[in-house]
Formats: structure tokens, sequence, C-alpha cells
């Protein structure tokens, strides 16, 4: 099968992309060798299930390939390569795309009138099954508190799984079911902007689904307020993939944390440059990609700061697992937190 | 119209819910035929993706048994089992299923017990109606 639909065919076989990929650094892989597969022999390998399709082969290309947006084409119908915790939350995602009744929270919080949405994504099945202690739940709590506090009082979308990993683990089918029934709640809800704390609900929400309404994610609300926090704190930030390379947001967060107060540090790879947690859309989380993730791990590390942030919860759940394997060889002592649940927790109970 | 019948999974341990459930068949003691029993030497052997992929199969129900805590073959992996399912259960309430798991602890003695369990949990099947994922998640 070629794909056409992405603009691979602008390629001329440099080879930048092969030297930048992270995933190079720790398996023979080559974008560059997989894009020569598609357009000159029309055939694919299993090479395109190492992608982490974090976007730093795409930023770097001369010829602005989107590796990433083929690698997404290709997936599509194939047999999905390694996906983590034996595919348990794209399970549950699939039977949410067939269950009418299904949604990813059950509470009932927030104004009810109210033209903002705030939707949590699957913060709750990251509680239930990743076996980490991170209270991912925390985050829908301290974003609706942080937009309580500017007076953006949200009301909370009862929605489905947004599908992402869906979409980049190649079933292209449950992810339109789950897009379909998203775009109609959202429109019967009769919000007029809708608020994400995950990176990865913020970029498909924007990119892959068209909805008449503005997407954010909440970084983007909080940067120009006032939250009367001064904290001083030293902090480094990781770039989720997902809200700097797909989003082109990159000084969202660190507006934020420098306007509550924060001393925001860079860590040697950031910004556009910035490595990935290594496990996105929940595929291979293996030895080799551990191997980035303590790199990125010892980055932070050497930036001395108190805290990472991230800002998506996939991100917080990847890195702090590695934090935990890592506990018996290697100390990090900074605390991994996301965005939301760091700023929340120095308002206090103002 | 026929009249429903709950397909029932039940996963029996292999040291304490099996040989309840073998009891309560030499004891003669008479329950629906609607479950089909799934041994598995520990509770906790089951994993949250078996209890999705039953479901998403069209089982209408699953019951997990396992031994008492304290009594397990070993030691404690039925208090894992129990965390496991509390967590599974609030997954399935999320998904709209929540009903339809049950945990249960029956020991080797327990054959009533066991009678009474399946009895039970098929009635309360039965009342539910099908998994509305039935006829959507089986691939033929
Ligand atoms: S960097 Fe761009 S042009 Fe060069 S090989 Fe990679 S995709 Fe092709
Ligand atoms: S998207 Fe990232 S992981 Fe995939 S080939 Fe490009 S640089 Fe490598
Ligand atoms: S890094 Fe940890 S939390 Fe993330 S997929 Fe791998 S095992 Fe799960």
């Amino acid at each position: 099968m070629t794909i056409t639909s992405s603009n691979i065919q602008l390629c001329y076989q440099c080879g930048k992309c092969t030297a930048i990929c992270p995933v190079r650094r720790v398996i023979k892989t080559s974008p560059r060798n997989t894009i020569y597969l598609n357009n000159v022999y029309r055939t694919t390998s299993d090479d395109i299930w190492n992608c982490l399709t974090c976007g730093l082969c795409y930023d770097g290309c001369p010829q602005g390939v989107d590796y990433p947006e083929f690698i997404k084409e290709v997936r599509d119908s194939n047999e999905n390569g390694d996906i983590a915790h034996k595919g348990v939350f794209t399970l549950i995602s699939d039977l949410m795309a067939d269950l009418d009744e299904s949604k990813t929270s059950l509470e009932e919080v927030g104004n009810n009138d109210s033209k903002i949405g705030y939707y949590p994504g699957c913060l709750d099945f990251h509680d239930m099954f990743f076996e980490l202690d991170v209270d991912f739940k925390s985050i829908a709590d301290s974003s609706v508190k942080l937009l309580k506090s500017i007076d953006q009082d949200p009301k909370l979308i009862q929605m489905k799984c947004c599908g992402h990993d869906q979409l980049w683990q190649g079933d292209k089918g449950t992810f339109e079911k789950l897009k379909e029934q998203n775009t109609r709640l959202i429109k019967e809800s009769g919000i007029e902007k809708l608020v994400t704390s995950c990176a990865e609900c913020y970029r498909t929400l924007s990119l892959d689904y068209d909805l008449p309404i503005e997407v954010v994610h909440i970084s983007q609300v909080l940067k120009d307020a006032d939250l009367g926090i001064d904290s001083g704190i030293k902090v480094t930030y990781h770039d989720a993939c997902r809200l700097g390379r797909h989003m082109g947001e990159y000084d969202a967060p660190r507006d934020t944390l420098a306007n509550a107060g924060s001393e925001v540090v860079e860590m040697k790879h950031n910004r556009n440059d910035a490595w990935c947690c290594g496990v996105s859309s929940m595929m291979n989380c293996d030895d080799k990609s551990k191997a980035l993730r303590k790199a990125r791990l010892d980055e932070a590390k050497a930036t001395n700061a108190e805290v990472l942030i991230t800002t998506c919860p996939k991100c917080l759940a990847h890195l702090n697992c590695m934090k935990d394997e890592q506990e018996s060889v290697e100390q990090y002592d900074y605390d991994i937190k996301d965005l939301t649940v760091f700023l929340a927790g120095q308002m206090g109970g103002k | 119209m026929t009249e429903f019948e709950p397909d029932i999974l039940t996963f029996c341990c292999n040291w304490c819910s099996y040989a309840g459930a073998d009891l309560a068949g030499v004891s003669r003691l008479q329950y629906p035929t609607n479950s089909r029993i799934i041994r598995v030497m520990c509770s906790s052997r089951i994993e949250p993706i078996h209890i999705l992929e039953a479901f998403k199969e069209g089982t209408d129900g699953i019951l997990v048994t396992g031994c008492h805590i304290g009594d397990c073959h070993y030691i404690e992996g039925n208090v894992h089992t129990d965390e496991r399912m509390k967590e599974m259960v609030d997954a399935l309430e999320h998904l709209g299923l929540g009903q339809r798991l049950h945990l249960e602890w029956v020991s080797a003695a327990e054959g009533k017990k066991f009678q009474e369990t399946i009895t039970d949990f098929v009635e309360k099947i039965r009342a539910l109606g099908p998994n509305p994922l039935k006829h959507k998640g089986v691939e033929e």
C-alpha cells in the first residue's frame, strides 16, 4: 500500500530524520528507509511500529516531510506492534465506542450553565491501571480549582475517550466512532470553549476532530491569569510532544510557571528539541524506550530543579514509572508533577 | 421471543472455590446451568484484560471466586484480587457494565455457598438483561 495523503513524496533521502530520531539512539530504525520503501517499492516494514510519532524528524526535515502523519496513515488496518499494559487502555476505549452508557468520568461538577467545558480525559482509568504513586484524578480537581479561581467556572463534560491511542495504534475505525459520538456530545452540551488538561486530548480534539468550538489546553488559559502565587520554586519543564511539536505550544506552560513565581530552568533538550517520554500512544514500552526515559530523567537531574513539570498525564505516568524503577540504582531527588497539580497545590485553601 | 438466558463466566481458583464447586456437585446441589467455569491456579491470575475481553465477546456476567482472605494458597494472592476487582468494578461502572462483575469468596467446604452465589448472580443478570455488547463485539 502506498500512502499518498501525507507529503512524504517530497523526501529527497538526505537521512537527517534518521540522524535526529531519538529511537535511533537505542535501536536500528530508519525513517528515511521506511519512506524509501513506501515511495519506491510501495511496501512497508515492521519499522513503522518503532516510531514514537514524537515529531522531532518533522521539525528537522529540510523538506518539511510530515513523517508522523504518514505513520498515522500507514499504521491503519495493520497488525499493531507492542502495546503497553497488554492494551488494557485501548480495550477500554474500544468498549466505550460500543457502549452508549459509557463515559470517562462519573463526576458531575461545575456550573451547568457555563459556556466553558472541561474534559478530564481518561484520568480515572489511569488511577485504576497504573500502579504508580500518582494521583491522576487530582489533575482534574486541580484544573477545575484553577479555572474557578480565575472566574472561568467550567462544566465538566461527560464524553468518551478522545480516541488518540486508537488513531495512532492503527485503529481508525474505532477512532471514527468515538469522534462521532464525542462531537455529538460536545454539540449537545452547548459549550463554546473546551479546556483540556491533557496534551493528547488537546491535539486530537484540535487537529483530528472538526469541532465548531474552540479547544484549548489549560496552560493557554492560565498563562495570563493572576493566580496569586509566588512560589520561587526552581522547576524545569518537559515539553510533551503533543503540546509542543504537534501543536506548537511551548510558551504557555513556561509563562504560566513564570507568572506563578517559579524559576524555570531548561533541560539540555527543550522546546522543539525536547526528547519524548518514550511511550507515546501507549506503545513501545520496552527496555529500549526506557533508555530514552532514563536519559530524560538525567537531563532533568542536571538542572537541579526541585520539580519536573509536565502537561500530559501520560508523560507524567511514564516518567514517574521510570523514576520508581530506578530507585534502587539512581536517586532522582525531584518530584514529577502535572502543571495544574503543582499550581493548585500552592494555592492552598485560597 | 425466547426468554433471555444469561451467559455467565465463573472463575474458580484451584484450591478453594473450585473444590467448593466440586462439593456442590458431589452433594447434588442444584444450581442454574448458565455458567461456565474456568479454573485458574489463583484468583489473582485474572487480569483486567481477561474481564474486558470476556465482556467484549458478549458474556453477560462474570463471577470471580477465590479463597477467603487469609486462606489463599499463595498467602495473599486474593488480597490483590480484592483490590483489582474493586478497581475493575469501578472501571466497568464508567462503561455502564458495573453490575455485571461480582467477587465472592468460597472455601472448599462451602458447596452450599457456591450454589447460592451462582443462583443469585444468574438471577441478577437475568433481571439486568443481555450485555449490550453482545452482538457488537463478537467478530466472525
Ligand atoms: S530529513 Fe526529510 S528529506 Fe531527509 S530523508 Fe528524512 S524525510 Fe527525507
Ligand atoms: S517521529 Fe520521532 S520517533 Fe518517529 S521517526 Fe521521527 S524522530 Fe523518530
Ligand atoms: S513507562 Fe511505566 S507507566 Fe508507562 S507504559 Fe511503561 S510501564 Fe506503563
